[in-house]
């Protein structure tokens, strides 16, 4: 499933840091789009490679953007370092 | 004593199986249709890495990272759109550090059998920290 929220949280050493919840949907109602439009581009692009057999990577190129778009939910990182805390989960 | 229970047995009087397993063997045995319905199929959905300090080292640095297994077989995949001379140079590298393995011979299919053999896998490291891998 595409990720829709991201919770962030860093601390460096010795400053308070943040932590926030980033509507991460409302970042591919932007993103989401673009690709899609570039998608036209994309098989035009491939059908020009294609005689030097580089077109077949565009196209696995452009479906791996989607592949690893749609399975970055559940990415979770947290390290808890000396100098710093980073913290973020993709929901 | 039917011959799948002397099998399982044996098996655990030769050190091939704990008693827990021949247990669950058995009774598994014993009703093949309750545990069916009951026997967990459950694919892993993520890989851990877990490394944490060892208590005589409680301000060591602690990482928790959740990968889905789903992104590390894409992140496999893209390795094919590296560049030829590059695959070159990378599989030069792994064979002067004695790695014999070869880039241009991963198969789509091989990934996935890679990705799920990673239900088996589990790694654990002792030492000044400890380091676990495992899926989950």
């Amino acid at each position: 499933m595409i990720p829709l929220l991201l919770q962030l949280r860093i601390k460096p050493k010795e400053h308070r840091g943040f932590s926030i919840w980033l509507p991460f949907f409302l970042f591919w109602l932007i993103v989401l789009p673009l690709i899609l439009a570039a998608g036209p581009f994309v098989l035009l692009a491939a059908l020009m490679m294609s005689k030097d057999g580089r077109g077949k990577i565009v196209l696995n190129g452009y479906k791996a953007i989607f592949v690893v778009i749609f399975c970055m939910s559940g990415l979770k990182v947290d390290v808890q370092a000396k100098d710093a805390v980073i913290f973020f989960n993709l929901i | 004593m039917n011959e799948e229970r002397k099998k399982i047995l044996d098996m655990l009087s030769q050190g091939k199986i704990t008693a827990e397993e021949a247990e669950r063997l058995i009774s598994a045995l014993s009703d093949p249709g309750e545990t069916g319905s009951s026997v967990d199929v459950r694919l892993p959905k993520y890989l851990r890495v877990m490394v944490e300090p060892s208590p005589e080292n409680k301000g060591g640095d602690r990482v928790n990272i959740r990968v889905p297994l789903k992104l590390i077989k894409a992140g496999l995949k893209l390795a094919s759109f590296i560049p030829k001379d590059a695959r070159t140079q990378v599989n030069d590298a792994l064979h002067e550090k004695g790695i014999n393995m070869d880039f241009d011979k991963i198969r789509p299919e091989d990934i996935d059998n890679l990705v799920a053999q990673l239900d088996d896998l589990t790694v654990d490291v002792e030492g000044k920290e400890t380091v676990k891998v495992f899926c989950e």
